[in-house]
């Protein structure tokens, strides 16, 4: 649904983008990570056409998204920073988005409600917010994209209302097929909501996984000898860690878990035990050849 | 089913009509307030017996419209397309299923209607306030078209360019400021180039090209002259095509804008050198106009180059930047002052010859001579007729090459441009080729160095005769002469005695020396001649014609016309080393009180040097070192006047050496 091929971006002197490719398939989530500066939000913003890329191509549906209606019609951009005309009520936003999407659903806006509790007529600027993220969001449901982009978009919501968003979500993933990517510095936050995952630093994509893939790959093991470490035992592993407390050795590895179970019993261990991997810690291993303060990434 | 585009101009335009509609409420009261309000009070003030002329709507209340035309529609453009200014809303806005053409249609539409609507509505009303019985209003229907017309055309031009110029920033606030910017630039420029011309060729004649007319280009100044003078058909189109041409390029601009261009000063970073290099320019250009005009010396001027163009490249970079720490752009600065500095040489070194050209001399049809450029191209204007003509063409063969030797010889001279004082003369000299080519130059220059060349110019028939009215064939017949001084007016009415008059004034005329024509002693008062025609002509009575002395003496009217020896009882010559002007030492009541008690002053009582005294007496130089009191009887208040140096009666040259 989404195909980014090689886009890069420069501001005045800064690459904010360099050479990006990314594909997110129809109907899933795709959670786009990173910490501040990664250039997420100019990745974003260029998917949703709002820029143009300097180079390279990104199309949406099979077809160019910079200037064209078609595919901006299907399309729904929620920033980090939310805008609303000034003075304007949610009535009158709803008029709006009413007009300028064909597939606005009177219904579903009624419906939705029930889910945000906000006053029609309230003007915007006046509401926290937390509740302007609300209404943000209470129209973007109504307008039901195809595709959505979401840039931070859950800074601010309780976490209530977080996770009523995220079912939402998820809900219109699954009934509609609908393409969500949604960008985050917070991994925790995104963990359960995506199907894929990746990671941007620095204007680059360091990492591109299957949320399943990731945790099946990656295998944190346990093991001790008897009479110490064989030397040749490491050369048939891909440790991307390891650590030695006492006679134990810790490593993180890749790999079928079958394959190394087998290759482990070779040397008939004393303990051997493969351990629980949370996402976080495969992301800290995985990157550790990236050089950078992991923990700042995934907080 | 509703179209598409309907209903994306619907939505579009309701948030429009709530946030910028505002302004056409503001733009169609302020034309109530200039139009028919002041109808309406102009018809209450009948009354108190006050009704002045109105011929034309724009008479009604010209300045303000001219403010209302130059405010509203830049305000509209800045508030039309805030959008873009702001990263969020530009943002918003470019991430609908709206193509850049739809949006900025729209806008403009908009923004047309809120100009358009209320100027219909205020000429609709105003009119009906025709109808009103109102003295010295003559509005036609055929004025109040007009006036829309003129009104549209005006603000669609403002709006447009201002439009254009808010492609080009994307920070409101310079969109205003760089707009009118925009307006004042071409004639800006113009003038800021020419003055500075003048310091770096020598001949450089910046009157001639700032007589064209500079202020039209001005677009306010010209909206504040169609209360005179309406848009001729060739300005409307030009008008008309300037709004295309700025809608076009907009259109153009906006496509290639960035969106991360919002809060950018420039939008277009290729246009960042451009802005930054062209302050800097246009700033020293300033600095060098300052210093030249105040101080007039090379030295001065360099240095108003260099600070001002500091100044100005600061300023820039400090825009552009948005910080005032932009000291690490020096280079680019550096690169500026290299680029000037071969620029500069090559205008200063003349590489194109300007300075040393000269058509040749067979190659000409007539040339001009004077002192100002403003004849040379307004020969076909005669509606206004001076008595004195100092500015000319000449024609004769002995005019053409006495004028081109002067020029050859200031070519060689290459006075400076900065010379001033009081012996410092402008010289124009112009040539008119016989392929109709033009060609004029303007020289500063002392005049005393130059003098055998003005002799053998301006003591020539054909330059006298051009230049004084008198000596022209076409004169109608003089009825009646006066002579005219500050004390005593003799006329001459009698047609033997006013033949026998003009004949000897005609002689003074011819044979006059140059130096009397352009810096005369004195005089006495003013010749008025009354022609047949009822027409006048005025002549100045200088003290150096002496011929027309004789003549009244002879008939018996010297006396009569001016003051003699025998309406001075005495005078007192004092010295003024000092050079202290002479109106400065007329004000001192105790230098005017101790003169008569004095002993280091001379007192003249003889008749024939009080005579004489009178005929050298001046009262143009004033820091002489002579100063002459005549008083008409004792203890009387005196006439104050200078002796020149060179000119001084042998008497005080030996008393009061």
């Amino acid at each position: 649904m989404i195909d980014v091929r090689s886009v890069r971006k420069e501001f005045a002197d800064i690459e904010a983008v360099k050479e990006v490719s990314l594909h997110v398939a129809r109907g899933s989530i795709y959670g786009l990570l990173g910490s501040n500066g990664a250039g997420k939000t100019t990745l974003l913003k260029m998917l949703a056409g709002i820029y143009k890329q300097d180079r390279g191509d990104i199309f949406i549906g099979g077809e160019p998204v910079f200037e064209n209606t078609n595919v901006k019609q299907k399309l729904l951009f929620l920033p980090d920073a939310l805008y609303f005309f000034p003075q304007a009520t949610i009535r009158q936003m709803a008029q709006f988005y009413r007009d300028l999407y064909p597939s606005w659903s009177e219904e579903r806006f009624t419906r939705l409600q029930e889910a945000f509790p906000l006053a029609l007529d309230k003007k915007i600027h006046r509401m926290s917010k937390g509740m302007q993220r609300q209404a943000a969001f209470w129209l973007a449901f109504s307008v039901k994209p195809e595709v959505m982009i979401l840039d931070e978009p859950l800074d601010g919501l309780d976490a209530v209302m977080r996770q009523k968003v995220k079912n939402l979500l998820v809900q219109e993933v699954a009934e509609r097929q609908m393409t969500v990517i949604i960008s985050s510095h917070n991994l925790r936050e995104v963990e359960d909501l995506c199907d894929h995952i990746g990671i941007l630093h620095q204007g680059e994509i360091v990492l591109e996984k299957e949320m399943d893939e990731l945790k099946t790959d990656v295998h944190k093991i346990q093991v001790a000898f008897r009479g110490g470490i064989p030397s040749s035992f490491l050369t048939g592993l891909d440790a991307v860690y390891k650590e030695q407390r006492g006679s134990v050795l810790l490593c993180i590895v890749r790999g079928q878990k079958e394959k190394v179970e087998a290759y482990i019993h070779q040397f008939e261990p004393v303990i051997f035990d493969v351990l629980p991997l949370t996402l976080e810690e495969i992301f800290v291993y995985e990157m550790g050849g990236v050089g950078y303060a992991i923990e700042n990434i995934l907080v | 089913m509703r179209s598409k585009i309907f209903s994306y101009n619907r939505s579009l335009v309701m948030q429009n009509v709530r946030n910028v509609g505002w302004i056409g409420i503001v733009h169609l009261l302020l034309l109530f307030a200039a139009i028919p309000l002041r109808m309406l009070m102009i018809y209450t003030n009948q009354k108190n017996g006050y009704s002045p002329v109105i011929r034309n709507v724009f008479e009604l209340s010209n300045a303000f419209q001219g403010m209302i035309a130059f405010t509203v529609p830049v305000l509209l453009a800045i508030f039309v397309f805030r959008y873009l200014q702001t990263k969020r809303s530009v943002d918003y806005m470019h991430s609908l299923p709206l193509r850049r053409e739809t949006l900025f249609w729209q806008q403009m539409l908009f923004g047309v209607l809120l100009l358009v609507i209320p100027v219909i509505v205020t000429m609709l009303v105003a009119a009906l306030l025709c109808q009103l019985p109102i003295e010295n209003m003559h509005i036609s229907a055929g004025d109040l078209v007009w006036w829309t017309g003129e009104m549209l055309l005006m603000e669609l031009f403002v709006f447009s360019a201002s439009v254009l110029v808010g492609m080009l920033t994307g920070i409101s606030v310079l969109q205003g400021v760089f707009a009118y910017i925009l307006f004042l630039f071409p004639a800006g420029i113009s003038v800021l180039i020419l003055m500075n011309m003048r310091y770096m060729l020598s001949g450089f004649s910046a009157d001639y090209y700032l007589s064209a007319n500079l202020e039209r280009i001005v677009p306010f100044v010209r909206f504040v002259e169609l209360v005179d003078k309406p848009l001729a058909a060739f300005e409307m189109v030009r008008y008309a095509l300037a709004v295309v041409v700025c809608c076009v390029l907009s259109i153009w601009l906006y496509k290639r804008r960035h969106s991360e261009a919002a809060g950018q000063a420039i939008a277009f970073p290729v246009l960042q050198p451009v802005f930054s290099f062209g302050v800097t320019f246009c700033f020293m250009l300033v600095g060098g106009l300052y210093f030249g005009e105040t101080q007039r010396s090379i030295g001065w001027i360099l240095f108003g180059y260099v600070a001002f163009s500091l100044v100005g490249f600061f300023i820039a970079s400090a825009i552009i930047e948005k910080t005032w720490r932009i000291f690490h752009r020096w280079k680019e600065y550096a690169i500026f002052i290299v680029a000037i500095m071969v620029v500069g040489s090559f205008t200063r070194f003349d590489i194109t010859g300007y300075e040393k050209r000269q058509p040749a001399l067979s190659d000409i049809k007539r040339v001009y001579f004077g002192e100002s450029v403003y004849q040379f191209e307004r020969q076909a204007e005669e509606n206004y007729i001076s008595y004195v003509q100092s500015d000319q063409f000449l024609q004769t063969t002995q005019n053409i090459k006495n004028v081109y030797a002067f020029h050859r010889q200031l070519i060689e001279d290459r006075p400076t441009p900065f010379a001033f004082g009081e012996n410092i003369r402008s010289v124009v000299i112009g040539y008119v080729l016989k392929n109709g080519e033009k060609m004029v130059r303007t020289y500063s220059i002392p005049i005393d160095e130059y003098k055998p060349f003005y002799e053998a110019i301006m003591e020539s028939r054909e330059y006298k005769h051009n230049y004084y009215l008198l000596l022209q064939d076409n004169v109608s017949p003089i009825r009646q002469i006066t002579l005219r001084t500050e004390t005593k007016t003799v006329q001459i009415a009698d047609p033997k005695q006013i033949e026998s008059f003009l004949a000897v004034l005609k002689t003074e005329l011819k044979e006059e020396p140059f130096t009397e024509m352009i810096s005369p002693i004195d005089e006495w008062g003013t010749i008025e001649l009354l022609q047949s025609d009822g027409g006048q002509m005025q002549l100045s009575w200088k003290k150096s014609y002496a011929r027309i002395d004789a003549w009244l003496k002879q008939h018996g009217l010297l006396s009569k016309a001016r003051v003699t020896a025998d309406d001075v009882a005495y005078a007192i010559v004092v010295k003024n080393d000092a050079r202290t002007p002479l109106y400065d030492l007329v004000e001192n009541p105790k230098f005017v009180k101790e003169l008569e008690t004095r002993t280091d002053v001379l007192r003249i009582t003889d008749k024939r040097q009080l005579d004489e005294c009178l005929q050298k007496a001046s009262s143009y130089e004033t820091k002489s070192r002579y100063i002459i009191a005549f008083y008409r009887t004792a203890h009387s208040e005196p006439e104050w006047h200078v002796m020149d140096e060179e000119t001084l009666p042998s008497l005080i040259r030996k008393q009061l050496p």
